[in-house]
């Protein structure tokens, strides 16, 4: 790899002590011109959102979003976020929901890229409809599924009472119980093509004469698959993993069309529950405070994120 | 790593043994396939059935009477129905198309920059431009919303478009960096010694070869902001500023039982993206891998 930092200038770059730093940031002034719109930009629309965002959650506001008339309490809405039940019901259904997605997402993906390394007629044509749920808007998705789900009308409680497995049209939205796996479901099917594209990719980098060596030698198929395909797939697999995870963490749409949290919460997760604070029932600060906390997890998430992702770049450099 | 963007080619694996692997792949395709192309090709069905055959038990497998009635409800510039639909469809268009073309403009000097420069602070400013795509968009939704309505951006296209495109950024500067980093340097350095300025280099030798990675990521941009739903759903409020995602869901909101009509503008929303990935899948698919895939 050509990366070089440095080497387009290597005159310029001085690695020399403390007062270097600013002499080299004054050197590099003009480098800077290249990042500057991204940063005016990104400085504008996030970096004042965090800072108002982590002060308001300090606040007890009034409902309209005239924010003049707030009274600091302090930590006020953290331990009421904490103590209360609805806290730790929307954290599982997170938990489930991120877990369950992530997981299935990515065995389905990557199941799909094993079954189509090798070619074969209509291949192509086959991974492009594979692809093509994770294209299409997610509130699409949600509308078909809704749709296929219909408690009187559903194509899958028809299927269901046409084999003879239930009397009747079973309803998974409207159950406690069924809602959040009927939900997942939607998600990977949105989900795992992304999976899908990133093992692709990754099985491509998987040298074959390594594959053919260990068969002369003896291997089997799961024995090549496990010694030497998948040690190959480490860094690939933990980068779409912890974006799997990143984006189910985040997702909104799903539950939101589907069925806006409920029943009873049974399906809100963390951040269709913050929005329907702050949006629905216009408690700014509670939400605030949700948001604040979701941060600090992130952060936690990101850690690993950025090493993994970062681990990937120095190694690229390295070579 | 070639430029141009071809794999090794894999080399065929002998075919005499049709071994269990091999068949359990073939029926995990094939389950796959189902679960995939089942829900649309339902969508599709019931897209031109009449309401009233689609509310049935059991359903008509097949359409006993296939009608184009929904579609041409919806495309129909006389009712009031089509109206809207056509005003969204094109209120989408715009949006996106704006977005892509500010995002790529933004994104290609920036990306070149975290290729090629050393600058203090380079490694920070890519993190945090790598942070950012953790963020949900809930968090941001509040302060943006009043940051909105101090620039006076609420419900105009303009808060939707600076929004798309702030978060679009990361993931197109992540992208485009990747191809930046598969064009060798010593082209550039050739041109500099034949007298070109870094930014005569950067024009002239390494614009060019980058297109691939341009229109990966404009794709990426367009179909991010195609799809978007909660920062439309959250800035805009008057009807004639919708897009579609925010306005098929207020119009079915008013009519639950429409579901033909409900499917059909769901398969019409979808097919400009679709159609889009479809022409240049290869793009595509290379720019989303490119930054996590090194080798």
């Amino acid at each position: 790899m050509t990366t070089a930092t440095g080497r387009a200038e290597p005159s310029r770059t001085s690695p020399r002590g403390e007062p270097g730093a600013l002499r080299a940031m004054w050197q590099h002034r003009v480098d800077y011109a290249y990042v500057l719109p991204s940063i005016v930009v990104m400085l504008i629309v996030i970096a004042y959102p965090i800072y108002y965002t982590i002060d308001l959650s300090f606040y007890k506001t009034p409902p309209s979003l005239q924010l003049r008339d707030k009274i600091f309490v302090g930590m006020e809405n953290y331990t009421a976020i904490l103590s209360s039940d609805v806290f730790w019901r929307v954290t599982w259904n997170t938990v489930v929901w991120t877990f369950g997605s992530t997981v299935f997402s990515f065995m389905l993906g990557f199941g799909a890229a094993l079954a189509l390394h090798r070619d074969f007629f209509g291949r192509g044509v086959m991974r492009a409809i594979l692809i093509i749920p994770w294209v299409i808007s997610a509130v699409a998705a949600s509308y078909i599924w809704k749709w296929i789900y219909h408690s009187d009308f559903g194509v899958i409680g028809a299927v269901l009472v046409g084999l003879g497995i239930t009397s009747r049209p079973p309803n998974f939205i409207d159950n406690v119980d069924t809602v959040l796996p009927a939900l997942i479901v939607v998600n990977i099917w949105r989900e795992f093509p992304f999976a899908m594209i990133m093992m692709m990719a990754g099985l491509q980098t998987v040298p074959d004469q390594l594959l053919r060596a260990a068969k002369v030698d003896g291997a089997n198929a799961w024995q090549r698959f496990w010694h030497v395909t998948f040690p190959h797939l480490s860094s690939v697999s933990t980068v779409t993993v912890l974006l799997l995870a990143v984006s189910n963490f985040n997702s909104f749409i799903i539950p939101w069309i589907m069925t806006g949290g409920g029943p009873s919460n049974a399906s809100h997760i963390w951040i269709t529950h913050i929005y329907e604070l702050a949006f629905g029932r216009q408690r700014w600060g509670v939400a605030s405070a949700y948001s604040v906390l979701l941060f600090l997890i992130l952060m936690a998430l990101g850690y690993f994120y950025v090493r993994a992702l970062g681990g990937n770049e120095s190694k690229d450099r390295g070579t | 790593m070639s430029i141009a963007g071809e794999r090794p080619v894999i080399p065929r694996r002998s075919r005499r043994q049709v071994d269990g692997w091999r068949w359990a792949g073939r029926i995990f395709l094939v389950l796959m396939l189902l679960y995939t192309a089942a829900p649309m090709a339902w969508m599709l069905l019931t897209s031109i059935k009449s309401g009233f055959a689609a509310m049935q038990m059991p359903p008509q497998w097949w359409p006993e009477e296939p009608t184009l009635a929904s579609y041409a409800k919806l495309l129909d510039p006389q009712n009031s129905v089509g109206a809207d639909f056509l005003r969204f469809f094109w209120n989408s268009l715009f949006v996106s198309t704006m977005t892509t073309i500010l995002a790529v403009i933004v994104a290609v000097p920036a990306a070149y920059a975290f290729s090629r420069f050393s600058f203090p602070g380079r490694k920070f400013l890519f993190f945090a431009v790598l942070l950012r795509n953790m963020f949900p968009a809930v968090i941001f939704l509040v302060p943006l919303f009043i940051l909105m309505r101090v620039l006076g951006l609420v419900n105009t296209h303009g808060s939707l478009i600076l929004t798309y495109l702030t978060f679009g950024l990361p993931l197109a500067i992540w992208l485009l960096k990747g191809f930046y980093d598969n064009i060798p340097i010593q082209l550039e350095q050739a041109a500099r010694i034949d007298g070109a300025t870094r930014f005569q280099a950067f024009l002239l030798i390494v614009m060019p070869l980058s297109v691939p990675g341009i229109i990966a990521t404009a794709i990426y941009s367009f179909i991010a902001a195609w799809n978007e739903y909660i920062y439309a759903y959250t800035f805009l409020s008057k009807n004639d500023q919708l897009t579609l995602p925010v306005g098929i869901q207020r119009f079915f909101s008013e009519n639950t039982t429409d579901f033909p009509g409900l499917m059909a503008a769901s398969f019409l929303m979808s097919v400009p993206v679709v159609v889009l990935f479809l022409v240049l899948q290869r793009y595509f698919v290379r720019a989303l891998t490119e930054g996590a895939v090194k080798h």
